[in-house]
């Protein structure tokens, strides 16, 4: 957590002394440095936010290699990153540059999107089933994507229909529970019916047009790594790079918002502008990871549930969010890829048998805190 | 509330005439190139070969098996709803149609052939389905609370969907099989399934006829039940099974269609009254109509092709649920 000048009571008279003198928090390292204008600064960091986050990144790495190396060509792991590189025999470079790498990009950075949204919608929502994915948005960002493929007399590019759709989804189920707000069920089974019309939908445009057509949205309905549009990859990796830089601005007042609102008011959040921020960045990270690789919302939900299990309480888990949905991509579509080899199983169908019975499992378990 | 019985006498007479009316009209309407007025001459007894293969043995199957399926499915949500205290339990969205489904795609996989097995499986599949669920509402706090009963069920049946589409990509022969059931639609099903499906759902019927009284004594609470000298226990088990049947059968020849055991008792509660035993009368004309307004649209809209009926069940069914979860209180069966 930041502590900046401004919460310390620096006094004007005696700032080394001060800073000198706080020892850290148990379970924190603190960094403590003077400005270039003499105020005395300190920074807080979580041993075990930091250990968490170093644990996952060497099992996303593992995990990544593991990705280049098997396929129906398997190469040995010691000779993919010299392949990686450009050394070693050319069938070997091939595979793994122009075949495998452009997915296993894609497979991070919407497995890392989708994750990040999730952790922000739940918290923003104070509830930890509110993920993009269950409350419909990924169906509306899927609904408008598939639009612009069969062309319904819409000709923008897809990832911009699908964060049309994502707003659209989101304004209406926050809208229908105006008064209700965001924490129960009654919020999550109305973003369940907003889902369901968005899906019929999308199966309506889906029948209207010709077979050729249909297969080319089909990716889009279950969600699948395997035709994954060019500039939309670059796209969310713009997006995905934009949105961590915000999601770390706002981070703080987020930790705050999961009290309640007049409490989070009082600690000096302004609660509401967050609210609309949190959820825009929400929206656009699910809008731009549902234009490459389709609705795979599950990985909203496992991703932070993972990241929460590891991690403490004290903040809320964006990194490690982050890096467990990209591991949850990477592996699920490395299962699909490989499991029943000549068929590949869409990376949506992996998820959704892996994250159901855990939606089930948080459901049906003693209540507790749905924080 | 004034729901005097010749009000609702006459109700009753109106969505009778406006199921005859909708099942002409689903004779005469059609994708094809018969027209109404070739329909209406055959109906008439003309003598037009094309049109009346047209409407005697494509258009009529079809509008049975719309009038029965509807059927099946309005009671056994109004049952699913009185048994569990919860007006959004629904068979489509709890996850029994879902392991109809996924059963008769199973034993298609194990290499069973489509004729044969699939409407006792389905009704397997459904049982199962049903005791999940119903096991589930038995959960210290689950049951208590409406909605997360159905966050639970839609859990379920996504699981069981995305199972089932994993199954059927596993097996390309079993895929092509059922292709066009999975999705739930009402075309190309033959006489000879509705004769299958008879039985069960006679049976269905007569179990209904005897567990209604039992089920308005357990509106009142189990203890006032067992008061009244019923057996909450039994007639939850035969409910239970009632649906299985009744759904079972409808799902093995239309294939899953959700949302229409939930808007069905709903709008049949508004014409009824509390009463469950009148609910269960107003859903067997206001199913059919239901499900055959849903049938026709699905063969107009994209003239040439045709929408799986679940398409336009769930457009209408979903803001239903909207609905009924925004109401501030809800109402407890």
């Amino acid at each position: 957590m930041k502590s900046s000048a401004s919460d310390l009571p620096t006094s004007a008279f005696v700032p080394e002394r001060r800073s000198q003198s706080i020892a850290a928090p148990p379970g924190y390292w603190r960094i403590a440095w003077i400005s270039p204008r003499g105020n005395a600064c300190s920074l807080l960091i979580e041993r075990r936010g930091v250990a968490v986050s170093a644990g996952l990144g060497v099992a996303l790495v593992c995990a990544c290699v593991l990705y280049l190396s098997l396929g129906s060509m398997a190469l040995a792991p010691s000779a993919v990153l010299p392949a990686l590189f450009g050394r070693g025999e050319m069938i070997s470079v091939f595979t793994v540059q122009e075949l495998r790498l452009p997915r296993l990009v894609a497979a991070c950075l919407t497995g890392a999107a989708f994750a990040l949204a999730g952790v922000l919608m739940q918290t923003l929502a104070r509830n930890r089933l509110a993920t993009p994915g269950i409350i419909g948005i990924d169906n509306g960002a899927t609904a408008f994507a598939v639009a612009s493929v069969v062309g319904m007399g819409v000709s923008l590019a897809p990832p911009a229909m699908a964060l049309a759709g994502a707003a659209t989804a989101a304004a209406l189920t926050f809208g229908l529970v105006a008064g209700g707000g965001t924490q129960g069920y009654r919020f999550i089974v109305a973003g369940i019916g907003v889902g369901a019309v968005f899906g019929a939908v999308t199966q309506l445009m889906l029948a209207r047009v010709a077979i050729d057509t249909a297969n080319a949205a089909y990716p889009w309905t279950v969600g699948s790594l395997n035709a994954r549009p060019g500039d939309a990859v670059g796209l969310l990796a713009v997006g995905l790079g934009v949105g961590v830089i915000a999601a770390f601005i706002v981070a703080r007042p987020l930790s705050l918002m999961r009290f309640k609102d007049a409490t989070a008011y009082g600690l000096g959040v302004n609660v509401k502008a967050r609210r609309f921020q949190v959820l825009m960045l929400s929206v656009v990270l699910t809008a731009l990871a549902v234009a490459v690789a389709g609705p795979v919302g599950m990985v909203g939900l496992i991703g932070p549930e993972i990241a929460r299990s590891l991690s403490s309480s004290r903040q809320v888990p964006l990194v490690a969010s982050l890096l467990a949905g990209a591991l949850v991509m990477v592996l699920a579509d490395l299962a699909g890829r490989t499991l029943l080899a000549p068929i590949e199983i869409p990376v949506g169908i992996v998820t959704a048998v892996i994250g159901g019975p855990w939606l089930l499992w948080i459901l049906m378990r003693p209540q507790r805190s749905h924080a | 509330m004034a729901l005097s019985v010749a009000h609702q006498r006459t109700q009753m007479t109106l969505l009778l005439t406006a199921l005859v009316a909708v099942s002409l009209v689903s004779l005469l309407i059609g994708a094809g190139s018969v027209g109404p007025l070739r329909a209406l001459a055959v109906l008439g007894g003309g003598h037009d070969s094309d049109a009346s293969f047209v409407v005697w043995q494509l258009r009529a199957p079809r509008t049975v098996i719309g009038i029965i399926v509807g059927m099946a499915l309005g009671v056994a949500g109004a049952l699913l709803q009185a048994v569990s205290r919860n007006p959004l339990a629904e068979p489509g969205l709890l996850g029994v149609s879902a392991g109809a489904a996924f059963a008769v795609a199973l034993t298609l996989v194990m290499g069973a052939s489509a004729a044969t097995l699939r409407i006792s499986v389905a009704q397997m599949g459904a049982l199962l389905g049903c005791i999940c669920v119903l096991s589930v509402t038995r959960v210290r706090g689950v049951g208590s609370d409406p909605v997360r009963l159905v966050l639970a069920g839609a859990a379920f049946s996504g699981l069981l969907g995305s199972l089932t589409s994993l199954m059927l990509l596993f097996d390309q022969r079993a895929a092509d099989e059922i292709r066009f059931w999975v999705i739930g639609s009402l075309a190309g099903r033959r006489l000879d399934d509705v004769v299958a499906m008879l039985p069960s759902m006679l049976v269905a019927a007569v179990a209904v006829v005897f567990i209604a009284r039992p089920l308005a004594a357990l509106a009142l609470g189990e203890r006032a039940a067992s008061g009244l000298g019923h057996h909450p226990g039994l007639i939850r088990w035969l409910v239970v099974a009632c649906v299985a049947l009744l759904v079972g059968a409808a799902t093995a020849i239309a294939g899953p269609i959700a949302f229409v055991g939930l808007v069905v008792p709903f709008a049949a509660r508004a014409l009824a009254g509390p009463d469950i035993r009148r609910t269960l009368w107003f859903c067997l004309p206001i199913g059919p109509l239901m499900v055959l307004t849903a049938d026709i649209i699905a063969r107009v809209a994209v003239a040439p092709s045709e929408l799986p009926i679940g398409v336009l069940t769930a457009l209408c069914g979903a803001p239903v649920l909207v609905a009924v979860v925004r109401a501030r209180r809800l109402p407890t069966l």
